[in-house]
């Protein structure tokens, strides 16, 4: 008889249970695995990982090390892939917690979660090495097929012209002697636009000069042959990215006559490793749990939040991480990904919280909140601020942002799937509120387009070396011509030249690195004017916004971090956004919570139209700036219909100012149409602060 | 095909078009992966069963990329001493054997069509690995049904059998749409539309059991390859119908 409080029946013996377990796991295998074994030897081998995988549990902390390894000897036991390691994670899901020896649950997810890690990258390399292998076969079938030799081009050609890979022959000079259809079609050309053309202005220019490099040493005999990952520039303007393995075919002397060069499709190998990836728990290659993962994670933490605190829940999406991969290769973006991971995880190391890769830029985190957590603003500004840090990518310093949808949940009833759904949609949102900003991002991939996207990845790296500035544009009284304001301008001194602001704008919008660039010239900007205020020669300071910073969910506390920094009063700062992104959610909330604290508000580029004039009524801005375009135009030919519209906007009681200013005729024009300020060129260049300070002296 | 096959086993030694055959070929037969490593099972057992009747030398005509479980480790395994030739006529599958046997004297790949006897049979790697007068393991292994009638694979099969030695075992697998509904011919036609030069026959049981010629099978017959001895739960698929999608059989030279 059983009393209360006794002790329960000793379970069954722990190696007889093993045992059991090994052989279910075993047959589960077999079902989907080829593995050369017999029934009792695979038996036997299983069993010794399990015991293995609970000798890893009994360790504190759990040694995942240890069963990482049981995921790789797993992977060689034959060919085991996706199915068998699914299996294998559902048998030893619902197995392990019961052996005798296994107190809590989370042992057995971590030993488990670990195995399919260990897995995951055993599966992966020996992917590649078959991968490899066979490339290595296809080299070796075309070589000894000997084409130069008169009586077995029939052979050569059977090989050629029958295999999947794309094969060419090249001469020296990287010069296409033949292709075969499968080249062809890789390059989305005719075999007769291939004839002819050499190898090289194939190659995109980027990575050309390590592939010119590495054929000149094999031919030289320096290394057997090349081996790389490539991108080659197809018709359509597409990049298609490959692995190209090629060697040398001699002459019967002995010569080296040409090269022969395998190109396989490498998006598709990287799709077929997606789908081994797919079902197990962690993503290989950041290491962070999946989506998968993080969605039964989910529902237990929800089921556990702190009915008070609740939980939160972020979607974050990289901004530009498509350019990274664009301009500098999927390698730099894999490694800028791993980077994310890195910091995520170190941003959020005081949490109770789950950082977890979804798909491409996607990553989530679940924060378990307590009374010390910070709140959701805080949070996502000390994400995007880690994130801006700098990291160095193959010599380029690359930082991102990102775009976030933020779910509070607190209720225990709550479906995970629902915030999750919620969160998403939030994200989506943010992505859109920026929709103007992204028209930028033009997939065009010619080389001016490419070199830009160099150029704005590197950026990040620039600013760290100091080659950027803060200069002062002089915002001048068209009554008068004395100085006005000063409006903060960046400078971006390159080894090959000097970036203007609006160029240097334009880039950083495109990867995001706006939004820390922005803040950073904000706050050097406000420091020195505020300096200025101390001789008496204050001038309010004015900085333009472009679209991602007007929709940058985090504007405010931004603003206010400045503000509190360098101890600017807000009635001394005016930002100006965008006219056209007003429409963009949260740009009217922004611009609402700062024209309360005191902030002046403005419109820029301004387009004159019926839809500006009411959103400077609607949004109660102070001021507003008609775009240079607009001046420029107007001294050309249509003054009429340019002047038609001023009236009404005269009418709103907001200051006009205009951008751009290039002659004493335009300047003379808009004054008398009512503007009251101006820059431009005829005001004179942008200055350092000493030059600005002293022209306010003057 | 050899390519497709072994991605159809779990591999990664195939290209982007074997993938997509593979894929096609999944997308009508959607099992089409457990027929494949029932019929590598199949062989492993085959081995196997023939180093048990003292067999000690293997020619493997059509034997692919020799991947997972092929027949010198299964063979070799069971005795260092084993022998083995393969002969394939796909000069990738021929490169990726050859590299693969570099530092294995006990077996070999011959370049060749099996539609060319002579050529296998006097192959100075044959002659340099095999003792015709000693038993022989002739595996020829999803192989058959890449002949079409036109090629005469039983006149040609007649040509392999006549030189053994008493007590020589030969085992064909063939695929057979005897046991299947139309799944089968839409697998056909994919082949047919796909780059591969190849293309499938597949044959009713008297016509498979024709290829074994004066030879006896051995218990169980013919049959479905999965029923053929199976040993345990790796030989079987779960689907029905693809333990009955490849004919396997071994036979003994009397
Ligand atoms: C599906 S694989 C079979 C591999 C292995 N025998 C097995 O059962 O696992 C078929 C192989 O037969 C080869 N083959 C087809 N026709 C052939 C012929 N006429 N002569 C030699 N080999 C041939 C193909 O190149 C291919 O590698």
């Amino acid at each position: 008889m059983s009393q209360p409080g006794s002790r329960p029946d000793p379970r069954p013996d722990g190696g007889r249970a093993r045992e059991l377990l090994a052989r279910k796991w075993a047959y589960l295998l077999s079902g989907v695995a080829v593995i050369p074994l017999a029934v009792e030897e695979l038996e036997h081998e299983l069993r010794e990982q399990i015991d293995a995988l609970c000798a890893a549990a009994a360790c504190d902390p759990v040694d995942t090390a240890a069963a990482e390894r049981v995921g790789d000897h797993v992977v060689g036991l034959g060919y085991v892939g996706e199915d068998g390691l699914r299996r294998t994670v559902e048998v030893l899901g619902k197995g392990l917690p019961a052996l005798p020896g296994f107190q809590r649950a989370e042992q057995a997810a971590l030993v488990i979660g670990a195995l399919a890690a260990g897995f995951l990258v055993a599966n992966r390399r020996v992917v590649f090495e078959q991968q490899e292998r066979m490339q290595l076969s296809l080299l070796k079938a075309v070589r000894d097929a000997k084409w130069h030799l008169k009586e077995s081009e029939a052979r050569f050609d059977s090989v050629v012209t029958s295999s999947a890979s794309g094969i060419m022959i090249v001469g020296l000079d990287g010069r296409l002697v033949r292709t075969n259809a499968a080249v062809a079609e890789i390059l989305g050309r005719t075999p007769a636009e291939l004839t002819g053309a050499t190898l090289f202005d194939l190659v995109h220019p980027d990575t050309v000069g390590m592939l010119r490099e590495a054929m000149r040493a094999v031919a030289e005999g320096g290394q057997d042959r090349v081996r790389q990952s490539q991108r080659l520039l197809r018709k359509d303007g597409d990049v298609a990215r490959i692995s190209l393995t090629a060697s040398l075919l001699r002459d019967p002397d002995g010569a080296p006559s040409h090269f022969v060069a395998v190109v396989e499709d490498g998006t598709e190998l990287m799709l077929l490793q997606s789908e081994l990836h797919r079902q197990a728990l962690h993503d290989v290659l950041t290491g962070l749990p999946n989506r998968q993962f993080f969605g039964t994670h989910l529902e237990s933490a929800v089921r556990r939040a702190d009915p008070v605190h609740g939980v939160t829940l972020l979607h974050l999406d990289l901004d530009g991480f498509g350019m990274v991969c664009d301009s500098l290769g999927w390698l730099a973006g894999e490694r800028l990904l791993v980077h994310v991971a890195q910091q995520l995880k170190s941003v959020l190391a005081r949490e109770k919280a789950m950082v977890a890769r979804f798909d491409g830029d996607e990553f989530g985190i679940l924060v378990e909140n307590t009374a010390t957590t910070p709140n959701t603003a805080a949070l996502a500004a000390a994400i995007n601020r880690a994130l801006a840090e700098p990291v160095y990518v193959d010599g380029h310093g690359l930082a991102v942002s990102a775009s976030m949808g933020v779910v509070r949940g607190v209720s225990r009833n709550q479906e995970p799937a629902e915030l999750l759904r919620a969160a998403d949609q939030a994200l989506r949102r943010a992505r859109r509120g920026r929709r103007g900003q992204w028209e930028l991002f033009d997939p065009g991939r010619d080389t001016a387009d490419r070199s830009a996207l160099a150029r704005a990845v590197a950026m990040p790296g620039a600013w760290e070396q100091g080659e950027f500035t803060v200069r002062y544009r002089p915002v001048v009284r068209l009554a008068d011509g004395g100085v006005a304001g000063a409006e903060a301008v960046l400078r971006w001194d390159r080894r090959d030249g000097r970036l203007p602001h609006e160029r240097c704008v334009a880039l950083a919008e495109r990867t995001g690195f706006i939004l820390p660039l922005g803040e950073w010239l904000l706050t050097i900007a406000a420091g020195q004017v505020r300096w200025w205020q101390r001789d008496a020669s204050a001038v309010p300071l004015s900085v333009a916004l472009t679209a991602h910073q007007a929709t940058d969910a985090d504007l405010v506390s931004r603003v206010v971090r400045v503000l509190d920094a360098t101890g600017l009063p807000a009635n001394r700062l005016a930002v100006a956004v965008p006219s056209a992104a007003v429409t963009a959610p949260d740009v009217a909330d922004n611009l609402g919570v700062l024209a309360e604290m005191g902030v002046r508000t403005a419109l820029r580029d301004l387009a004159l139209g019926p839809d500006d004039v009411a959103a400077v009524r609607d949004l109660g801005i102070h001021s507003v700036r008609v775009a240079a375009r607009l001046v420029e135009l107007q001294s050309r030919a249509d003054a009429a219909y340019v002047g038609a519209l001023l009236p009404a906007l005269v009418e709103t009681g907001a200051v006009i100012g205009v951008d751009g200013v290039v002659t004493e005729e335009q300047a003379a024009w808009w004054r008398e149409a009512g503007a009251e300020l101006g820059t431009g060129p005829l005001f004179g260049p942008d200055h350092s602060a000493a030059g600005f300070h002293a022209r306010l002296r003057r | 095909m050899a390519r497709t096959y072994d991605f159809l086993l779990g591999g990664a030694h195939n290209f982007a078009v074997d993938r997509e055959l593979a894929a096609h070929v999944e997308r009508v037969m959607p099992d089409a992966r457990s027929a494949a490593r029932v019929s590598r099972a199949f062989l492993g057992r085959t081995v196997q069963y023939m180093v048990g009747q003292g067999i000690r030398q293997f020619l493997d005509i059509g034997s692919g990329i020799p991947t997972v479980a092929n027949v010198h480790e299964v063979a070799q395994a069971a005795d260092p001493e084993c022998r083995v030739v393969y002969v394939d006529k796909d000069p990738i599958a021929v490169a990726h054997s050859e590299l693969m046997l570099v530092d294995n004297d006990r077996a070999a790949i011959v370049h060749a069509d099996m539609r060319d006897p002579d050529s296998i049979l006097d192959h100075p790697q044959t002659r340099r690995l095999l003792d015709f007068d000693q038993p022989v393991g002739l595996l020829v292994l999803m192989m058959l049904h890449w002949l079409p009638d036109e090629a005469d694979p039983w006149a040609l099969m007649a040509r392999y059998r006549d030189p053994l030695a008493p007590g020589s075992h030969l085992a064909i697998t063939h695929v057979t749409a005897d046991n299947q509904d139309e799944r089968l011919t839409e697998v056909t036609d994919l082949i047919k539309e796909s780059r591969s030069a190849d293309q499938l026959t597949e044959r009713p049981h008297d016509q498979v059991v024709a290829l074994f010629g004066d030879f006896e099978l051995v218990e169980p017959g013919l049959v479905g390859c999965a029923a053929w001895r199976p040993a345990g739960r790796g030989d079987i698929a779960d689907a029905a119908e693809m333990n009955m999608v490849i004919y396997g059989g071994v036979a003994r030279k009397p």
